[in-house]
């Protein structure tokens, strides 16, 4: 039987238009050997249908404005609506220190500030991810997310 | 003597040696390559007296939550002493949108200020004297401007007398993932439009600013910087060329650049003095324009956010004045300090002081303006200067062979070059390559300490729709919608759209509705980078 391999959603929500942080993690994780669709700039609805649709078992979001406890919030409730309230989320980006706790009690598993080794960041989704065995992971992709309206 | 094996190389991949000596610069000749400032090619300087004459302008560039506590800001770096104010819109405004659009709610007032319609610009403005201070405009077709420009004439303030500068940057603009965005040619034609205008009825306002600050933040090296910058310059002055609306050598009269300022010292002031005689170069040998103001390569330059680091914030201080430092002796018209806070917030009262403070302890402790251009001559700098112009003109070339830059933007291979270099940037700062300290180099253990951090207002948003709402009841509809047709009507003819936009943005269009033309006529462009 095939393995299944992990597919990561990695996504930004809001406007803004910093890509570098979403790109060199998504490079990481492809790398890696993780499935990784490239979402760019979604709305939170947007990334929900895209993460029901692909089936994926991991979203990571990169956010480099302080608008981010709203932005993920909303992310966060648009996955639950969608029934994808399982998936692993990540965030990375400006974060401050002060609101990890509460972005971890919204249902945030990992944060990951600029300057943060990215193997640590592929570590971590490794070992949540733990269930695919490293001896048949297949090749990792990355590809862009089909457009959803 | 025994010489030491390892290779040194500048940022940009330059071999550098253990010394320089006069053999190094035998092929430089000084009247022809460097000669006096203030005189072709400029190497040394594009004034005659530098500093002594007029120190650099202190130009931070701010603004957040709402167009009112934009204000109190404007107002308290007005009474520090800055000379100039910066305006760096909101997400919103730089997408384009206007604050009650759906699509926007949670970004308005951050990363900036917003300004959907001149009543926004006049509340940031308010009680500020505009006819005596210079302002920058980071904005890309226009509105803004027209905004400002509306707002000077409603106070009886002649535009022909208004100072201050528009980004208007294709360069810049498109490297943003952003929403909205015209395709290159769009860029083309409002940039070229507005220069024109501005050309004949703002004589002292600087139309464009070439900006090559997001191209090198990116990862692309001090040559590539140039070359992109100038093949930029190179297209809108072929536009117009195409035009032929405006004599060249008025449409250039008023350019202005804008860089980076990066970590390698040497590399960096030598960049400012290549940039100089490149852009000589350029006016007088390619396009055979003799007024020499319009060969002077007049430039702001910024300290690259890409090298604050998140970690141990308070070493972005350091990183910071000696990359003004480079600014000041590589002859910079204007600068901007960064917060050392950069890499975690917006400024905060305290990080913005100190940025100013970097700068004026330059000005007036540390006696580096005393005399022009002080590397001039150093056998080491006067060849780097050489070896970077003759990498960016290659550079130029290749640009220049794809068919220009707004070609070589439209084709994806501007992209392309910026998405090898971040992800080379990566791989260089993950296996150490690229030395930072206190990240990649001597990283603590546990963050040794934390700094104030700036919240935006969350209420912005909320206080920004409702102004708007008030704005939509209370101006003539009928008078905005056929000022927006107008708009339409003159963008599709390709005459001038500007005195359009600056009639729209007087009968209170906003922001989106003058976007929403653009964008009904040139469609979206399509971000290249996908993955």
């Amino acid at each position: 039987m095939a393995e299944k391999k992990v597919r990561v959603l990695m996504a930004k929500p809001g406007l803004e238009g910093h890509w570098v942080g979403l790109l060199v993690v998504s490079r990481a994780l492809r790398d890696a050997g993780f499935e990784v669709i490239y979402g760019a700039n979604m709305t939170p609805a947007m990334i929900a249908k895209t993460a029901v649709q692909e089936d994926v078992d991991v979203v990571g979001l990169s956010i480099l404005t302080a608008n981010y406890m709203r932005l993920v919030s909303e992310t966060l409730k648009e996955l639950r609506n969608h029934g994808k309230g399982d998936v692993l989320v990540l965030l990375g980006g400006t974060i401050f220190e002060d609101d990890f706790p509460a972005l971890k009690e919204m249902g945030v598993a990992g944060i990951f500030i600029p300057g943060t080794p990215l193997e640590d960041i592929v570590e971590f989704v490794r070992q949540q991810t733990s269930q695919v065995d490293k001896s048949t992971r297949p090749f990792g992709t990355l590809r862009a997310a089909q457009e959803t309206s | 003597m025994m010489q030491s094996e390892e290779q040194h190389l500048s940022t940009s991949g330059i071999p550098i040696k253990e010394i320089y000596t006069p053999e190094d610069v035998k092929d430089i000749s000084y009247d022809e390559d460097i000669g006096i400032a203030g005189e072709p090619p400029f190497t040394r300087g594009v004034y005659r007296s530098m500093y002594r004459g007029k120190l650099w302008t202190i130009r931070r560039l701010s603004g957040f939550n709402t167009p009112e506590d934009t204000n109190k800001l404007y107002r308290q770096e007005y009474e520090l002493g800055q000379t100039g104010f910066s305006v760096a819109p909101d997400i919103t405004t730089c997408v384009g949108m206007d604050c009650d659009d759906p699509r926007v709610s949670a970004d308005v007032g951050h990363s900036g200020v917003p300004l959907c319609s001149i009543e926004d610009m006049e509340t940031a403005f308010d009680g500020l004297p505009i006819e005596k201070v210079s302002t920058y405009l980071a904005e890309k077709h226009g509105i803004q401007t027209a905004m400002y420009f509306a707002m000077a004439e409603k106070r009886g303030i002649d535009i022909r007398e208004l100072r201050g500068t528009t980004a208007n940057c294709m360069l810049s603009w498109t490297v943003l993932n952003l929403p909205n965005q015209t395709p290159p040619q769009g860029y083309l034609r409002y940039a070229v439009d507005f220069i024109e205008w501005c050309s004949q009825f703002a004589p002292r306002w600087y139309p464009v600013s070439f900006d090559s600050y997001n191209t090198r933040d990116l990862g692309l090296n001090a040559y590539q910087e140039l070359g992109m910058l100038f093949a930029t310059a190179i297209a809108y002055i072929e536009e117009e060329k195409r035009r032929g609306r405006v004599p060249l050598d008025r449409f250039v009269r008023r350019f202005s650049f804008n860089t980076a300022a990066h970590n390698d010292l040497f590399e960096e002031i030598a960049k400012l003095r290549a940039a100089r005689r490149m852009w000589y170069k350029i006016i007088r040998e390619r396009y055979s324009i003799d007024d020499p103001r319009c060969a002077q390569f007049r430039v702001h330059v910024q300290s690259s956010g890409s090298t604050h680091t998140t970690q141990e914030p308070l070493n972005n201080l350091m990183r910071i004045a000696y990359q003004v430092l480079a600014g000041v002796l590589g002859g910079a018209q204007s600068i901007h300090a960064n917060g050392y806070d950069e890499g975690v917030c917006l400024p905060t009262d305290q990080s913005m002081l100190l940025s100013i403070r970097t700068e004026q302890i330059l000005q007036y402790e540390t006696n580096v303006t005393n005399t022009i251009d002080p590397l001039g001559g150093s056998w080491y700098v006067e060849r780097l200067t050489g070896e970077l112009e003759q990498r960016a003109w290659e550079y130029i070339q290749k640009i220049e062979d794809m068919g220009g830059m707004a070609e070589a933007i439209g084709s994806g291979w501007v992209h392309n070059e910026y998405k090898n270099a971040t992800i080379e940037r990566a791989r260089k700062a993950a296996s150490g390559e690229t030395p930072i300290v206190g990240v990649n180099k001597f990283r603590a253990e546990k963050e040794p300490y934390k700094v104030p951090i700036f919240r935006p207002d969350p209420q912005s948003p909320q206080i920004q729709i409702e102004k708007l709402k008030r704005l939509r009841e209370k101006r003539d509809s009928a008078k905005v919608a056929e000022a927006l047709q107008k708009l339409e009507e003159v963008t599709r003819s390709g005459e001038n759209v500007m005195s359009a936009t600056m009639e729209a943005v007087k009968a209170y269009a906003t922001l989106g509705e003058i976007v929403n033309v653009q964008l009904k006529v040139y469609g979206q462009w399509p971000f290249p980078i996908v993955g």
